[in-house]
């Protein structure tokens, strides 16, 4: 436990020394905050484009808060995911291709905590960042528009993390088992694309498929609204698979880690 | 006593044989080097000593190592180029491995500064390694095998890629090493071999072709032996020519340039008056006539070329 946390600490000054904590929780806030912002100036802005005829009357009916919020989960649902799956591409990759998983590796260290560590690190960077982009998201609509219930935000924020943590297990997957980075981004993207546009596309119910996550967290957000999914069952069940397929990668990872510890 | 005892560790890639079911053992407390020509499969070996690389069949066995414990806790290891994270200063990357070796923070920080003294690079620990030359990484290298104090250390060509006083400050360092550890090496310098080293492994095309103690190899190999250099004048190669075609009893070519020869010789005395003979009624421009015994290269080149 105290070897893990030693990798654990080096993940973290890694994170720190290359200003990943920084840009990541930027990025977040920037796309929050853009979205209840861009909303509520939106009459403006249009009436403002100049190219509308004389007399041209805008009605836009003010949405309510709890849309707003969906729409900026949207937004980390396409560009959030992208900054976690690049901010994570490499991560077992690169340490590979330069030597340095060897350089560790040759030591008493486990694989499994090499990969846990890196994969901790990595989430909590993601969850840090994600709750300063909601949060930035939940003030400016609040003051804009109109308030968000606590209990709402914080289910729906559970749900969308687990989703955007998935990916980063993804991605921290993809990046062991493939030489590549950008290969390893791209997987890991284009598996969440799939698993999501299946479950908002394809007919039958998919109550275990992860992919639902991000659907269930903008529903969640609408406390007039009944329970999202069919009833508290299904969201369990989508989570419990969500957790399962997260360790089921990171064993995965550790033996593949295990088996080629470097590139050569 | 045997620390580590290697039995018929074999490698297989894709159909070719990396290491051909070599078999060895190293005492404690020796200089172990392992030579052989690039591409006889010493890296290999090393990366399945290390546990890097897993043995298609085979078993390396470490003295005092119950089963089930982890082999790389009692080893110290430096990969031919070593890596490090350019962001980490020199001395964090030693805490860094130290604290995996299982030290405690205090130790680990103790180690470390003894460390960087002792390798040399004292002065730049505080500095980040991305600043670093290729010697003081290689250094670094040597100081973060050796921060668990383990029982045996291995270097993969340690001093092929430096410079010749990056060389010979390595060389040094690693002379002191061997009186503190069992340390085995790889190189293709028979030089570097013959300076530090109690015992060689010659591998040669992923078999050992020869191994034991340096000295008796040495002695056990040792034939005596005449270099000739001539002059390289037209007239003196022709006449080097014809005598390596008619030599006499008791002599045997080892070696020849057109310009001169190695001859390995049975008798010392009778062929040094045949040769100064021959030489001065054919009025040969020589400029060395050496006579001697075999050195470690002959046989090295023997082996290597016979598998």
């Amino acid at each position: 436990m105290k070897q893990w946390f030693v990798l654990f600490n080096k993940e973290w000054l890694e994170i720190l020394r290359s200003y990943r904590i920084i840009w990541l929780p930027i990025g977040f806030i920037v796309l929050g905050a853009s979205q209840p912002i861009a909303t509520f100036f939106m009459p403006d802005i249009l009436a403002s484009a100049g190219n509308m005829p004389e007399g041209a009357v805008i009605r836009i009916p003010t949405p309510q808060p709890f849309e707003v919020m969906a729409g900026a989960l949207s937004q980390f649902g396409v560009i959030g995911l992208l900054l976690v799956a690049l901010s994570g591409m490499g991560a077992i990759s690169g340490e590979k291709a330069s030597g340095t998983a060897a350089m560790v590796l040759v030591k008493p260290v486990s694989h499994v905590s090499f990969v846990t560590a890196k994969w901790a690190a990595l989430l909590l960077l993601a969850v840090l960042s994600f709750a300063a982009g909601y949060g930035a998201a939940w003030y400016y609509t609040a003051s804009l528009f109109d308030s968000v219930g606590w209990g709402e935000v914080v289910q729906s924020a559970l749900l969308f993390a687990l989703w955007l943590g998935f990916v980063g297990t993804l991605a921290l997957l993809f990046s062991s088992l493939l030489r590549s980075a950008a290969a390893a981004t791209f997987g890991a993207l284009a598996t969440a694309a799939v698993l999501s546009i299946a479950s908002s596309s394809l007919p039958f119910e998919q109550s275990w498929n992860p992919g639902r996550l991000s659907g269930l967290a903008a529903e969640s957000l609408n406390a007039g609204a009944a329970s999202p999914g069919d009833g508290q069952g299904a969201v369990w069940l989508t989570v419990i698979v969500t957790a399962t397929a997260m360790l089921a990668a990171l064993a995965a990872s550790a033996r593949s880690l295990k088996r080629m510890p470097s590139n050569d | 006593m045997a620390l580590l005892t290697v039995d018929r560790l074999t490698k297989r890639f894709e159909g070719t044989l990396a290491v051909d079911g070599i078999s060895f053992a190293i005492g404690e407390g020796r200089c172990v080097a392992l030579l052989g020509p690039n591409g006889a499969g010493k890296t290999t070996t090393i990366r399945m000593l290390t546990g890097l690389l897993q043995p298609s069949s085979g078993a390396i066995r470490l003295e005092g190592m119950k089963p089930g414990q982890d082999l790389r806790a009692w080893i110290g290891y430096l990969p031919q180029t070593p890596a490090f994270y350019g962001w980490m200063t020199g001395r964090e990357f030693l805490v860094y491995a130290g604290r995996l070796c299982g030290l405690s923070a205090k130790e680990a920080y103790a180690r470390s500064d003894e460390l960087l003294a002792r390798v040399g690079i004292g002065a730049a620990g505080k500095r980040r390694i991305s600043g670093y030359s290729g010697g003081m990484k290689q250094r670094l290298g040597l100081a973060q095998a050796l921060i668990h104090r383990p029982k045996l250390l291995i270097l993969d060509e340690p001093v092929s890629a430096l410079d010749p006083i990056g060389r010979r400050e390595v060389m040094t360092l690693l002379g002191e090493l061997k009186s503190e550890t069992t340390v085995l090496f790889s190189t293709h310098v028979l030089h570097d071999a013959e300076e530090l080293c109690d015992d060689v492994l010659i591998m040669s095309a992923g078999r050992l072709a020869e191994g034991g103690s340096l000295s008796g190899i040495r002695e056990a190999n040792r034939q005596p032996m005449m270099s000739l250099e001539t002059e390289g004048d037209s007239r003196s190669k022709e006449w080097l020519e014809g005598w390596l075609k008619r030599l006499p009893a008791g002599f045997e070519a080892a070696s020849a340039t057109p310009a001169g020869a190695r001859l390995i010789v049975r008798d010392l005395e009778t062929a040094r008056r045949t040769v100064i003979r021959e030489l001065a009624d054919a009025d040969v421009r020589v400029t060395k006539l050496e006579v001697g015994y075999t050195t470690l290269e002959d046989l090295f080149l023997k082996a290597v070329a016979h598998s």
